[in-house]
């Protein structure tokens, strides 16, 4: 039969405990300081995003995707959450400044370092939204499309400094419902809202 | 203790486990619960509870009720909660695949997984009992409740309950 811990046990459990908190006590010092940034070296172009946020409103901020508080990658947009109090889907019918600017933050500071990286001539895999996305890392909404489509080229153009606002249109006409008379497709007609 | 015996409570245990992990989960109850009970005088069945999002309990878990892949009610207008009786939600999905339901008294639809499931996402529309189609124009990635989207009041992050009539005539977007 066992005998109930004797001092010398119980002394050697005490001893493992004070260590282990010891362990656990000097890590937390070890972290980095409060106060620490990292300040994206480059940055892609904020002039040029509107019709990508088009885009990824349409594809990735539906009310039932990225396009609801409880998510990273937050995104703002006609098609899904607004920013403004005032505001409904819909209602205004295109995306407004303040979303833009919300969106392009979100983007750009999912993953700052990466970021820097692909901005500055990396490749766009390096974002994990881009992986995502392309379906090469789990993602709760699946595959969204295919490295090289229309939807790809107008992520992956404009984090690479070659926007193509073409792709961007393209890619919009063959997802939105539908297609060319959505009403939706007005907005990249129009300039980007000051 | 004999086998079958062995394999019969691992079996029991499994289902325990599976049970109570269901039923763990917190912010899925507390939305359950804020439906509240049902409205007086109306049974468990397909005319209950209108306009609430189906899937939070019809998810096809471990227990009752019978789960659903798409589910929702349609209204008349933004305004009231007029059910419409027999309109067509044509639904499809990323394959291609489509499927119609038919609303009922209560303005309700329910699609059973074993009668379709979608390939997100999906696109929908809605044929009123007289008219044209009413497309949605927005695509739906992962919701199967109209109303896990629309729901009431309006704001920044809802229309609305689904409806096929605004004010001035037009259709909702």
């Amino acid at each position: 039969m066992r005998s109930r811990g004797s001092p010398f046990e119980l002394g050697a459990v005490f001893a493992i405990a004070s260590v282990a908190a010891a362990a656990v006590t000097l890590f937390a010092c070890s972290a980095p300081p409060a106060d620490a940034r990292y300040t994206q070296t480059t940055l892609p172009d904020s002039a040029s995003f509107s019709p990508v946020a088009e885009l990824l409103d349409v594809r990735c901020g539906t009310l039932d995707c990225h396009g609801t508080a409880f998510r990273n990658l937050r995104l703002y947009g006609s098609s899904g959450l607004r920013l403004s109090e005032s505001d409904r889907p819909f209602v205004p019918l295109c995306d407004t400044a303040g979303e833009l600017t919300q969106d392009y933050l979100s983007v750009v500071g999912l993953e700052p370092e990466e970021m820097s990286a692909v901005a500055a001539g990396g490749d766009p895999a390096l974002l994990t939204m881009v992986r995502k996305a392309r379906g090469t890392e789990a993602h709760k909404g699946g595959q969204v499309w295919t490295k090289g489509d229309s939807s790809d080229s107008c992520l992956t153009s404009w984090l690479s400094g070659k926007p193509n606002p073409g792709d961007c249109a393209t890619a919009l006409a063959g997802v939105l419902p539908t297609g060319t008379s959505n009403p939706l497709m007005q907005c990249l007609a129009q300039p980007p809202p000051p | 203790m004999i086998p079958s015996q062995r394999y019969f409570g691992t079996a029991a245990l499994a289902a325990a486990a599976v049970t109570l992990c269901a039923q763990c989960d917190p912010v899925r109850g507390d939305a359950i619960d804020a439906l509240g009970g049902e409205a007086p005088g109306v049974r468990r069945g397909p005319l209950h509870r209108p306009g609430q999002p189906c899937l939070l309990c019809h998810d096809g878990d471990f227990r009752d009720p019978e789960g659903f892949s798409v589910a929702g009610t349609v209204f008349l207008t933004p305004e009231d909660r007029t059910a419409v009786n027999g309109a067509t939600v044509h639904l499809t999905d990323a394959t291609g695949s489509s499927f119609d339901a038919t609303t009922n008294a209560a303005g309700n639809f329910y699609i059973l997984p074993s009668q379709w499931t979608p390939h997100y996402p999906m696109t929908a529309s809605v044929t009123p009992p007289a008219g044209a189609p009413i497309p949605m124009q927005t695509l739906i990635h992962t919701e199967g409740s109209c109303a896990g989207c629309h729901f009431d009041p309006a704001g920044t992050n809802s229309p609305g309950h689904l409806c096929i009539e605004l004010a001035d005539g037009g259709t909702p977007p």
